[in-house]
């Protein structure tokens, strides 16, 4: 899919800014605070109607104005379409094709996205938090039956995790309630295990070939699912009882700590590169790559899942690469996936893209056309 | 500051003691009392204390009612067999509605929930298990119409497994497509629970 135009008004810096976009790669130049990651923000609000750092939607409205609008001239299966968002202090509006959708989930979607943005490197850096996150949002975006089995997954587990910390209370009928808690627990645990190994098998396949082509066949990424609940991946059937006999063997710990140590709450994805650990042994260069080969392995997932390629923001991360990287990068993305970049460094890259990309100088929230 | 003469002034805070009333809403409705005439008022007036005073809860079935046994409870036309559990005195009203429920009925006036405090006798659990023990009755089946989310779901699991050694038939009640409504309408969601549950025919 290809995002034509894009058109804001009142949002963050911007008082209102009109731009055509390049079909391939756009390319976003200015020194820092000057508004270009902003661009990118206000091309996921069309996406997702959400934004990947604001906290309150009202932090996005410009400066002494009443609302912020975006709009984006979509097209997709070789038909055009319009998305707009209007953000006001309090709610947003959504159209499509100048109508109005009273459900802001009928709105999310149309517009497929993928951003890496430095806090991405996180993804491999970080703790099993992080990655757990990402699964999560990720296997969220595709799949709403697996968001609604992770809220009654927390749910289950905190009403759990409190039976567990309040042991010493006198209603001892509250312990008798474990069992049923447990049951819950397992049911939609297991649903979770289920969909994430899928997800982690997919991401591997395509992640690993990503990783060759950045690294020019250099490095074998592995992903690896590590479950709280078995070291060797058992067969789906055996997944509720393992996850019964996990919980049994550690109900005593259990109680001890006040929560529960096993399940897919304390899972983890493993990523290897050349068959070592890069969360402790890989050096930052490699930790970096090993993160956008994740993220890009998102673009041909969402491809599989909606049949085309998703519009990919890449905020800052071009001079996280050397410039090796970055060339096959840009190669491998450029033809077939519609590419929007910022980045303060001016060299090399335009000289690079000069035929093929769309160059944007930007400056206090003015944008001038290379 | 005092906009209204006192006795407004209390009135609106009488209105907006009761759920999903603003202030707005208060208000209108505290002008529009003033405009009803005195006997719809004292009616109103009288109708809110006695409610009050003179409800209290079966003491078979814990429904609210006004006499004891409750009206469902005393009706010996119904089928003595047979009791629904459900979680509010609201729900009973609903599979009332339905007309097509004779059985009798258990409100546990909440579900379990020990973030909340609410374990199983905090609830009216302990008053069905005797219930079920006294040599009086003769249920044979027990249905189960907790709401579908989690609480509600180990409150039914919690009961069966007390019940189930008891060789009362225990079952629960289906959750999935709405009828009347079309495939295509359906959530996600809602659509996998009904697979989940399909059955032979």
């Amino acid at each position: 899919m290809i995002l034509h135009k894009l058109e804001v008004h009142d949002f963050r810096n911007y008082s209102s800014l009109s731009l055509s976009l390049s079909p391939h790669v756009t390319i976003f130049v200015g020194q820092n605070a000057q508004g270009k990651t902003n661009i990118l923000e206000s091309v996921l609000m069309l996406a997702l109607a959400k934004s990947h750092r604001a906290g309150k939607d009202s932090e996005m409205i410009r400066w002494g104005a009443e609302s912020a609008f975006v709009a984006g001239e979509l097209e997709r299966q070789q038909r055009r379409s319009s998305l707009d968002l209007r953000i006001m202090k309090h709610g947003k509006k959504v159209r499509i094709n100048g109508l109005e959708k009273r459900r802001i989930s009928d709105f999310i979607g149309h517009l497929n996205v993928v951003l890496f943005a430095p806090e991405d490197l996180m993804l491999v850096k970080g703790g099993p938090q992080a990655r757990r996150r990402f699964l999560d949002i990720e296997l969220g975006q595709m799949s709403p039956q697996y968001l609604h089995n992770l809220a009654q997954y927390q749910k289950v587990l905190q009403q759990r995790n409190n039976i567990l910390k309040n042991s010493d209370r006198p209603d001892k009928k509250m312990i008798d309630t474990l069992a049923v808690w447990d049951e819950q627990l397992i049911e939609y645990g297991v649903k979770l295990i289920r969909k994430r190994l899928e997800f982690v098998s997919k991401l591997q396949e395509f992640s690993a070939s990503i990783h060759q082509r950045i690294t020019s066949g250099g490095e074998e990424l592995t992903l690896q699912y590590k479950s709280s609940l078995f070291e060797d991946v058992p067969s789906v059937d055996e997944l509720p009882s393992r996850f019964q006999q996990q919980l049994a063997d550690k109900q005593r710990e259990d109680f001890r700590r006040g929560s529960t140590s096993a399940g897919p709450h304390r899972d983890d994805v493993e990523v290897r590169i050349d068959g070592k650990n890069v969360n402790t042994f890989g050096s930052q260069g490699q930790q970096r790559t090993a993160a956008l080969s994740m993220k890009l392995a998102e673009i041909d997932l969402i491809r599989q899942e909606v049949g085309e390629y998703p519009v990919l923001l890449l905020d800052d991360v071009l001079s996280e690469l050397d410039e090796m990287r970055q060339l096959h990068l840009l190669e491998s993305m450029g033809e077939k996936v519609q590419t929007l970049i910022t980045t303060t460094m001016t060299y090399g890259l335009e000289e690079l893209m000069r035929e093929k990309a769309v160059v944007y100088r930007v400056q206090q929230g003015i944008l001038l056309r290379a | 500051m005092l906009y209204y003469p006192q006795p407004i002034a209390d009135l609106i805070d009488g209105f907006m003691l009761l759920p999903g009333i603003g202030p707005k809403t208060a208000q209108r409705l505290a002008f529009h009392v003033l405009n009803m005439n005195e006997e719809d008022v004292m009616n109103f007036a009288k109708a809110l204390v006695n409610a009050k005073r003179h409800l209290h809860y079966c003491s078979r079935c814990c429904n609210i009612t006004d006499t004891d046994p409750c009206r469902v409870c005393s009706d010996s036309s119904r089928n003595q067999e047979l009791i629904c559990v459900v979680q509010d005195a609201k729900d009973v009203v609903a599979m009332e509605k339905m007309r097509d429920y004779n059985g009798l009925y258990h409100v546990l006036q909440g579900a379990i929930s020990p973030m909340e405090g609410i374990g199983p006798d905090q609830i009216r659990i302990p008053e069905l298990l005797r219930r079920l023990q006294d040599t009086d009755t003769a249920v044979n089946e027990l249905i189960l119409a907790t709401n579908p989310n989690v609480e509600g779901e180990a409150t039914a699991m919690y009961i069966s497994r007390l019940i189930k050694p008891t060789g009362i038939k225990v079952t629960r009640i289906a959750h999935g497509l709405p009828v009347g409504g079309d495939l295509e309408y359906a959530d996600e969601v809602t659509l996998s629970k009904a697979l989940e549950g399909r059955r032979e025919i």
